[in-house]
């Protein structure tokens, strides 16, 4: 399970995060929303350990990101937006790299290796460079890399940035996989199609502060709009361009 | 295995996958020897070639006994002529070099008088002199053995006391000495070289391309990430010192090329020194690594690293060439100095003499920089705010050559788009030194027509290449716009001034400055036309061909890769460079005037837009100086630096120096550029 607890985060004077108390359970799909800049990739950092928050915490499976971040990262995948891949290692290498650095040796990780390979179709391109790699296969080889410890807790920041419909859907179809196998998933997205066929619960930032909460339907309903993209215009009107 | 292992060997082999590392590391070191040996061996060839080709023309005048003309007929350096009339008009008109004048014949012990005859101002008169006054003193003590010998009297009746110099140093110290100051400086620069692009690749790179952040998800502490990383770059730095150092040793131990025996050039180092000049480069390497890591960290991007790291490349560099200087030695103080102690230290070991204590010196000082180096970087990389600062937002950007070559996309040329700072200075030192070395063998085989080739060939071509295959916008890294008419005019105006002050400066450097007097009687032939279709061929070798060729380098490439500097450093860089270009060992005299020249063309193109403007200028200039020195009277005064210009010249030109300053001032000058570009935000 993932936990915010009060989280605030600031870049000198700029409170890119305010206050933040969030929840996510296991077996539970939760949808962080927000315009440009309004925090999501600041505090999915701070839950990944990236950044150090400057107030309040987060938890990870109970372990405080500000105690342990190492064992805190043991529990975590983290896949970022950027989607940085090491251009001159070929895919399969690039997993078995961070299979090491999580302690995998031997046997163990040559099958930890194969099995992502697979579940991910990453075959056909496993053992050509990753700067050759297309955006909807880099995003697979970017996702093997962040499960390949096989953590309860998942992070993703933009999971479907750049792809199209056919990759998009086989991340739809991971999610709602490891969810059925109990992880606690929190994505950041931009679009409301994937929040409507995904999203257990939705949160809204808005200038680093959450201001809504629910399931996508207690917003759309709570709101008075027709649907969740209207609902979400109507919190976070007038936010953008910090 | 711990983590920082399986961060090194990850890095090692992606290092090891990159063409431009492996380039730095293998192909450098490997290749650096020989190709200098053989440019110093052309250079030799080339000098010898040029003297045993001198033959000089002397004559001897008033009845000389046959056994004299013998023996000056026997001298290969020597050729006697015939001359008619008058003496010193001949050595003038340059059909004789030097001749001697023999007084009547002096009988059994009178003395004949000589009187040699030779133009001081002349290096090959003087040169034909003295090799005539030697042999007139062969002559000399031969009729004189044969006088004693007719009084019963031993040769060594006339030599009491015989004095000969003979030198201490052996051949291979000699060799030792010069090859001692300069082989430092080179193993501390390819050490150098070779830890500096995988520092960045492996610091600002990985924030560049977004890898960084994965990276620090994965449980290992950053310590590690650091180590591991670190020990890549001092392996990487190490390799290429030893591969270096290998290349040296083979080079100039093994006698591979005949020249090093011939002009004295052999270094033997002996085990032990082999093994504490590696000793010494480890930690080296150690050290460089440390310090680009640490500061390339804190970079967003490659090319902000490179901007970064280039001035503490060029500091480093000041200590290591401290020992190509003669008459500085290592102190106890120069040896603690960071590199500067190891350069010293490599010094005295190829030259024989060092001791223990400095090595120990500097092996402790450099250790402890390495690992004050190194806690620099392991803090760079535990800083949340040089690991984020600014990192988030960093994009491949498609400015720099060097971040395509990575990339290895073709990119369209984008609008724009010019060659960073370093860049374009590296480009121009390489051209620099590829015409240098290929101009030579294209002289050689094909003389003037060689030189005409070397500028179109090794300047003009590779200069559009570059400016094509980088992708740059060709019309502003080369200001490629039509000039308008009053830049045009203010511009001539402003060379036209300029050449006469650039006269006068040429001729009160000679105040100071040694003058070549034999290169400059070359040059002198060389630009000295004696009909219409000689004039024609030399305007196009020397005026049309430079003014193009030079001017697409320096007032294009280098001027359009340097604007970011401010203007007056861009300007004078410019000029510099530019000198430095045409600055080879004998003509130091040529770097003021050129620079200053260089400087006020790139001062116009600058103002003006245009590189056409510059090509005019650069063509009045050489073409003036063609037709002047083609022209009878004229070029007697304009051909001896050491003659004062005519002073009345002086006035004239500062007028229209100062004319064609103000009227470049004004900003309709300006060229238009050829497409409108949207304003940019
Ligand atoms: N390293 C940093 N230093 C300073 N300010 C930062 C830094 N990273 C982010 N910010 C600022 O913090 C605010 C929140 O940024 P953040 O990236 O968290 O937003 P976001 O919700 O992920 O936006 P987007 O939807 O565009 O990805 C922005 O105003 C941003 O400019
Ligand atoms: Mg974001």
């Amino acid at each position: 399970m993932i936990r915010f607890r009060a989280l605030t985060k600031q870049y000198g004077p700029l409170e890119a995060v305010r206050d933040l108390t969030l929840g996510v359970a296991p077996g539970e799909v939760y949808a962080l929303l927000g315009p440009n800049g309004a925090g999501k990739t600041s505090a999915l950092r701070c839950l990944a350990t990236l950044l150090t928050p400057t107030s309040g915490t987060a938890f990870v499976n109970g372990i405080d990101v500000r105690e342990d971040p190492l064992d805190a990262r043991r529990r975590l995948a983290f896949l970022a937006a950027s989607m940085g891949l090491y251009e001159r290692l070929s895919a399969r290498e690039l997993v078995a790299y961070f299979g090491r650095l999580h302690g995998l040796r031997g046997a163990p990780l040559d099958a930890r290796v194969s099995e992502l390979v697979e579940l991910f179709g990453i075959a056909p391109f496993a053992d050509r460079l990753c700067g050759r790699l297309s955006t909807g296969q880099r995003q697979r080889v970017s996702l093997a890399r962040a499960l390949v410890h096989d953590p309860p807790a998942l992070v993703l920041d933009e999971p479907t940035l750049g792809l199209d419909v056919v990759s998009g859907q086989a991340i739809y179809d991971f999610i709602a996989r490891e969810r059925t196998r109990g992880k606690a998933i929190l994505f950041s997205t931009h679009r409301m199609t994937e929040v409507e066929l995904l999203a257990d619960r939705v949160g809204v930032l808005r200038l680093g502060e959450l201001v809504a909460e629910g399931t996508p339907g207690e917003l759309v309903s709570s709101t008075g709009q027709e649907n969740l993209a209207r609902a979400f215009l109507h919190l976070v009107g007038g936010a953008e361009g910090r | 295995m711990s983590a920082w292992r399986v961060v090194c060997a990850k890095e090692l082999r992606e290092t090891l996958r990159d063409r431009r590392t492996l380039l730095m590391m293998i192909v450098v070191p490997v290749l650096l020897y020989p190709a200098l040996l053989i440019v110093a061996e052309q250079l030799f060839l080339f000098g010898a070639r040029r003297l045993e080709a001198e033959e000089a023309a002397v004559a001897l005048l008033g009845d000389p006994p046959p056994d004299l003309v013998a023996r000056v007929e026997a001298d290969s350096a020597l050729r006697v002529v015939p001359i008619d009339g008058d003496a010193e008009g001949a050595i003038r008109a340059d059909s004789a070099r030097a001749i001697a004048v023999l007084g009547a014949p002096a009988g059994d012990d009178g003395t004949r008088a000589v009187t040699l005859l030779y133009d001081a101002t002349s290096d090959r008169s003087s040169r034909a002199h003295a090799e005539l006054r030697a042999v007139l003193g062969e002559w000399r003590d031969a009729l004189l053995e044969e006088r004693l010998g007719s009084r019963g009297l031993p040769g060594s009746f006339a030599v009491p006391v015989a004095v000969a110099d003979s030198s201490i140093a052996r051949p291979d110290e000699v060799g030792g000495y010069a090859l001692g100051r300069i082989l430092p400086l080179l193993l501390v620069v390819v050490t150098l070289l070779g830890s500096f692009y995988p520092a960045i690749d492996l610091a600002a790179g990985e924030k560049e391309r977004g890898t960084l952040e994965t990276l620090l998800t994965a449980p290992v502490p950053a310590r590690d990430i650091v180590v591991g990383k670190f020990v890549t770059v001092a392996v990487i730095g190490v390799v290429a010192a030893a591969l270096n150092l290998g290349s040296m040793i083979l080079t100039f131990q093994t006698g591979a090329l005949q020249l090093t025996a011939v002009i004295g050039l052999e270094v033997s180092l002996s085990l032990p020194a082999v093994l504490a000049i590696f000793a010494t480069l480890v930690p080296l390497a150690v050290f460089f690594g440390a310090i680009f890591l640490g500061i390339a960290v804190g970079a967003s991007s490659f090319k902000e690293a490179q901007n970064a790291l280039t001035p503490v490349y060029m500091a480093v560099l000041v200590p290591a060439m401290l020992p190509v200087f003669p008459g500085i030695d290592a102190g106890p103080l120069l040896s603690l100095l960071p590199v500067a102690g190891v350069a010293f230290f490599f010094r005295d070991v190829m030259t024989g003499q060092a001791g223990v204590e400095l090595g120990l010196l500097v092996l402790g000082s450099t250790l402890a920089y390495a690992a004050a180096a190194l806690v620099f970087a392991s803090r760079a990389f535990g800083s949340e705010r040089i690991l984020f600062g600014g990192g988030e937002k960093a994009e491949v950007e498609p400015g720099g050559w060097i971040e395509r070559w990575r990339v290895g996309r073709q990119v369209r040329a984008r609008d724009g788009v010019v060659p960073s700072r370093g860049t374009a200075l590296l480009f121009v030192a390489l051209l620099a030194v590829f015409f240098f070395m290929g101009g030579i063998q294209l002289q050689l085989r094909l003389g003037e027509a060689g030189l005409l080739a070397a500028e179109w060939l090794l300047l003009f071509l590779p200069a559009l290449a570059f400016v094509t295959a980088g992708g740059f916008d060709p019309v502003h890294t080369l200001s490629l716009r039509r000039p308008r008419a009053t830049g045009l005019a203010g511009a001539l105006v402003l060379i036209v001034g300029a050449m006469p002050l650039v006269w006068v400066l040429g001729w009160l450097q000679t105040f100071v400055l040694p003058v070549p007097w034999e290169m400059l009687e070359g040059l002198e032939e060389l630009v000295t036309a004696d009909s219409a279709g000689r004039l024609a061929w030399l305007l196009l070798l020397l005026a049309v061909t430079p003014a193009v060729c030079e001017e697409i380098v320096f007032r294009g490439v280098l001027l359009g890769g340097t604007r970011e500097l401010p203007p007056w450093r861009m300007l004078l860089l410019n000029g510099v460079v530019f000198g430095a270009f045409h600055l080879s060992f004998e003509t130091a005299i040529r770097f003021l005037p050129t620079a200053v020249l260089g400087t006020v063309i790139a001062w116009a193109v600058w103002r003006t837009g245009s590189l056409l403007v510059g090509v005019a200028m650069h063509l009045v200039n050489n073409g003036t100086i063609v037709v002047l020195a083609s022209t009878p009277g004229v070029r007697e005064l304009f051909s001896d630096p050491e003659a004062p210009p005519p002073l009345w010249l002086v006035p004239i030109a500062v007028v229209l120096f100062a004319a064609g300053v103000r009227i470049l001032l004004r900003p309709a000058v300006r060229a238009d550029d050829p497409h409108p570009r949207t304003p940019e935000p």
